[in-house]
C-alpha cells in the first residue's frame, strides 16, 4: 500500500519539470480541441500524436498521448453543450441534458457540470487503476495461450456486440480486424500470406496509419457528406462548477465513476457504451427522472463521470494483459510498443514503476482538463465556428503525413487511404469500426496463443475448454452470442415450462 | 446512425454476398498455402490453419447475414438502394470530389514525391478550400475574399506542418 504511494510519488515528482508541464497543457488543450471538433475523435488524435511524438522520450511521449486521450474525451461535451453535436462519440449522451441546459440559458453551469463530472470521473478512475493494475497483473501471470486465445476472442465478441447497433456486423468486422493482422509474414516461419508477392504488404499492415485511415480519413469523408450549416451557439453563464452541483449527486459521481472504469476494463467496449450506461443507470435510480433529457443536471453529471472514469479503466487491461479497452487505449498500446514499453502480465514483475507513471500521467492530464474547463471557453467557441471546408483538408494533411511518419514508407499512405474507403464504405454499412481496430490489434496475440496451445497439448482441444478460466471465458462468448438469437432465448422459457 | 440512415435490407444482403466470397477466398487461400511439413510443421502449426478459421468464421457470419437480409425484404424486387435522388447526388459529388483531391495529393503528389511536401500541401488544402467553398462565398459576394483566405490557409498549413514535424519534433516529411 504505501510502496505504492511513494512509488506514486516519485512518479508525480519526476515529471514536474517545465518540459513535462509544457507538454501536459500543451496535448490536453490539442486534445480538448479534437474532442470538441466534430468529426474527430479521440481515436484519431491519439494516431496522429503517436506520428507527431516518435522521436521523443518514451515517459514524456507516453505523457503528451494520455493527456491528448483525457482532453478528448473532455473535449467532445463542449460540442455537445453548446451545438448538441457530439465531438466524439462518447460525449453522444451528453448532448441530450446538456443541450437541454443550454437552450435555457443555462451553457455555462451545463459545462461546469461536464467539466466537475470528467474531472472526478478520471479521479475515481485513476483510483481504480492504482488499485486494480497490481491484483489484475497478479492474476494475468496465471493465463497460459489457452486463456489469451479466449480473451482475443471474448473482446472481439463483446466489442462487436456493444459498440454498435448490429452485433452481427460488429462481429464482422471485428473477424476482418483478425484476420488484417494475420497479413504478411506470420511469425512461426516467416511465411508470407496474402502479400501477393509484394515486399511492403509482407511486412503487414501497420496500426497506426490503418487506424488513422480507418477512424481519420473516412470520418472525414463522413464529415463531407452534409454541407455544413453555419453554427450558432446558445448565449452562456459563469462555466465555474458550482459545489452544490457536486454535493447534491454524489451518489451520482461515485456510480458513474465505477461503472465508467468497469466498462473500460471490458476489452474494446469504450467511452461511448460507459457514458450510456451511466446514464441510464442515473435514469433507473435517480428521484428526477422526469427532467432527463429536457436538463437533468443528474443526468449530464452520470454521462460526463462515465465516459472520462472509462479512460484509466480502459488502460487497466492495456497494463496488464496487452489487451486494449477502448479503441484509443488500442493507439495507446500501439504508441507503447514503437516506444519499447512492453505491457503485459509480466509488467508489475518488470516494470512496476511505469503503472504508476501512468496514474500520474493521468493525474497530470486531470489538472490539464480542469485548467481548460474553468478558462478556455472563449477559445472553444472560435475553433467550434472553424469552417468544415479549412477543417477537412488540413487533417487530410495531417492524416498522410502523420502515416509515412512512422516508418517512412509511402507504402503506409496507400494503407491509410485504402483503410479511410474500406472504413468510410463500411460505417455507410452501418459497421462499428472498434471491434475491427480491436481486431487488428489482437490478431497477432489471437495466432500465437491458438498454435502454441495446440502445440502445447499436441493437438487436443480439451485444454481450450476445460481449464477453469478458459471455461469460464468459452461459457460467456457463448451466452453472449447465444443470447442473440431468439432461439437460444426461449430454451430457459421452455426448460422453464417443462419443469412446471 | 440515425433511424433515417437505416442501412436497407437490399445494401444488407449485397455485402453479404460480398461478405461470403471475401470469406471463401481467404479459406480457399489458406488451405492452398503450404504446409511447411518439410520445415517440421505440424497441422496446428501450419500457416494457412488461423487465416482458415477466420475466412471460414466471416463466411458463416455472411450467411447469417444474408438469410436475416433476406428475410427482411432483400429478395424483392422494389427495395433497390442505389436509385440516384438529387440529394444521394450531391453526397456523392462530394465524397467523390474528397476522394479523388485525397488520392490526387496523397497518392500522387506526396507519395510519388514528384513535388515538394510543403508544394504539395500548399496546392491541395488551396484548391480543396476554394472547389468546396465556392459556392458559399459566390453567395455572400466574398469570392475574391474566399480565393484570398484559401491562398493564406493553404500557404500556412504548408508551412505550420513542414515546420512542426521537421524542426521540432524532428519528423522526417514525405
Amino acid at each position: 500500500m504505501f510502496s505504492g504511494l511513494i512509488a506514486f510519488g516519485h512518479s508525480i515528482w519526476s515529471f514536474m519539470t517545465p518540459e513535462s508541464l509544457f507538454y501536459v497543457f500543451g496535448s490536453t488543450l490539442i486534445g480538448l480541441i479534437i474532442g470538441a471538433l466534430p468529426g474527430l475523435t479521440a481515436t484519431m488524435g491519439l494516431a496522429l500524436m503517436t506520428t507527431l511524438t516518435l522521436k521523443l522520450e518514451s515517459s514524456q511521449a507516453l505523457l503528451i498521448l494520455i493527456c491528448t486521450y483525457v482532453g478528448a474525451i473532455y473535449g467532445g461535451s463542449r460540442s455537445a453543450i453548446l451545438l448538441n453535436i457530439p465531438g466524439t462519440p462518447a460525449s453522444a449522451a451528453s448532448c441530450l441534458d446538456g443541450y437541454a441546459l443550454a437552450r435555457q440559458g443555462h451553457a455555462g453551469r451545463a459545462m461546469g457540470i461536464a467539466t466537475s463530472g470528467s474531472v472526478l470521473g478520471t479521479l475515481i478512475g485513476m483510483f481504480f487503476l492504482a488499485l486494480f493494475t497490481p491484483i489484475l497483473g497478479e492474476l494475468a501471470l496465471k493465463f497460459g495461450a489457452y486463456e489469451f486465445f479466449w480473451l482475443t476472442v471474448f473482446g472481439v465478441v463483446i466489442s462487436g456486440t456493444l459498440t454498435g447497433d448490429d452485433p452481427l456486423k460488429g462481429w464482422m468486422a471485428g473477424f476482418l480486424g483478425l484476420f488484417v493482422a494475420g497479413i504478411g509474414q506470420e511469425a512461426i516461419y516467416a511465411y508470407d500470406r496474402f502479400s501477393f508477392g509484394n515486399r511492403d504488404l509482407a511486412g503487414g499492415i501497420a496500426l497506426v496509419p490503418a487506424l488513422v485511415g480507418a477512424f481519420g480519413f473516412a470520418e472525414l469523408l463522413s464529415a463531407m457528406k452534409q454541407h455544413q450549416l453555419p453554427v450558432k451557439i446558445n448565449p452562456f453563464d459563469s462555466v465555474i462548477p458550482k459545489l452544490v452541483d457536486i454535493t447534491k449527486y454524489w451518489r451520482t459521481i461515485l456510480r458513474s465513476g465505477c461503472i465508467g472504469t468497469f466498462i473500460g476494463i471490458v476489452p474494446g467496449v469504450g467511452e461511448d457504451v460507459a457514458a450510456w450506461s451511466s446514464y441510464a443507470a442515473a435514469k433507473r435510480v435517480s428521484k428526477e427522472k422526469e427532467l432527463f433529457g429536457k436538463g437533468s443536471i443528474d443526468g449530464l453529471m452520470a454521462a460526463e463521470t462515465g465516459d472520462n472514469a472509462c479512460v484509466p479503466g480502459a488502460v487497466i487491461p492495456v497494463l496488464t494483459l496487452a489487451i486494449p479497452g477502448s479503441a484509443p487505449a488500442a493507439v495507446l498500446m500501439a504508441a507503447m510498443l514503437i516506444h519499447g514499453v512492453q505491457p503485459g502480465p509480466m509488467i508489475m514483475v518488470q516494470s512496476p514503476q511505469f503503472v504508476y507513471d501512468v496514474v500520474a500521467m493521468m493525474m497530470f492530464a486531470t489538472i490539464g482538463i480542469l485548467f481548460y474547463g474553468l478558462t478556455l471557453t472563449g477559445l472553444m467557441i472560435k475553433v467550434l465556428q472553424v469552417p468544415q471546408t479549412v477543417m477537412v483538408p488540413i487533417i487530410l494533411v495531417l492524416c498522410a503525413v502523420g502515416s509515412f511518419a512512422i516508418a517512412g514508407r509511402v507504402f503506409d499512405i496507400w494503407v491509410m487511404l485504402a483503410f479511410g474507403i474500406l472504413g468510410f464504405i463500411l460505417r455507410q454499412l452501418n459497421y462499428p469500426m472498434a471491434p475491427l481496430v480491436l481486431g487488428i490489434v489482437l490478431g497477432d496475440l489471437l495466432e500465437k496463443s491458438l498454435r502454441r496451445g495446440l502445440v502445447l497439448s499436441d493437438g487436443s482441444l480439451a485444454p481450450f475448454f476445460l481449464r477453469p478460466i478458459s471455461m469460464v471465458m468459452w461459457i460467456s462468448i457463448a451466452l453472449i452470442i447465444g443470447m442473440r438469437f431468439d432461439a437460444v432465448r426461449a430454451i430457459p422459457r421452455r426448460l422453464g415450462a417443462l419443469v412446471r | 446512425m440515425s433511424a433515417d440512415d437505416k442501412v436497407s435490407p437490399k445494401a444488407d444482403l449485397i455485402s453479404a454476398f460480398v461478405w461470403m466470397a471475401f470469406g471463401l477466398a481467404v479459406v480457399i487461400a489458406s488451405w492452398r498455402m503450404d504446409r511447411l511439413e518439410s520445415q517440421g510443421a505440424s497441422l496446428y502449426t501450419a500457416p494457412g490453419l488461423v487465416p482458415g478459421i477466420l475466412g471460414a468464421i466471416m463466411f458463416l457470419l455472411g450467411v447469417l447475414l444474408a438469410v436475416r437480409a433476406a428475410r427482411a425484404g432483400g429478395l424483392r424486387r422494389d427495395g433497390v438502394p442505389w436509385r440516384l435522388t438529387p440529394e444521394l447526388r450531391s453526397v456523392a459529388t462530394r465524397v467523390g470530389g474528397v476522394l479523388v483531391l485525397s488520392l490526387i495529393y496523397a497518392a500522387g503528389m506526396v507519395g510519388h514525391g514528384g513535388i515538394p511536401f510543403w508544394l504539395a500541401t500548399f496546392i491541395f488544402v488551396t484548391v480543396f478550400i476554394l472547389l468546396f467553398d465556392w459556392r458559399r462565398r459566390a453567395a455572400l459576394g466574398q469570392t475574391a475574399k474566399g480565393v484570398l483566405l484559401a491562398v493564406v490557409y493553404g500557404a500556412s498549413t504548408a508551412f505550420v506542418v513542414s515546420y512542426v514535424f521537421q524542426e521540432v519534433f524532428l519528423v522526417r516529411l514525405p
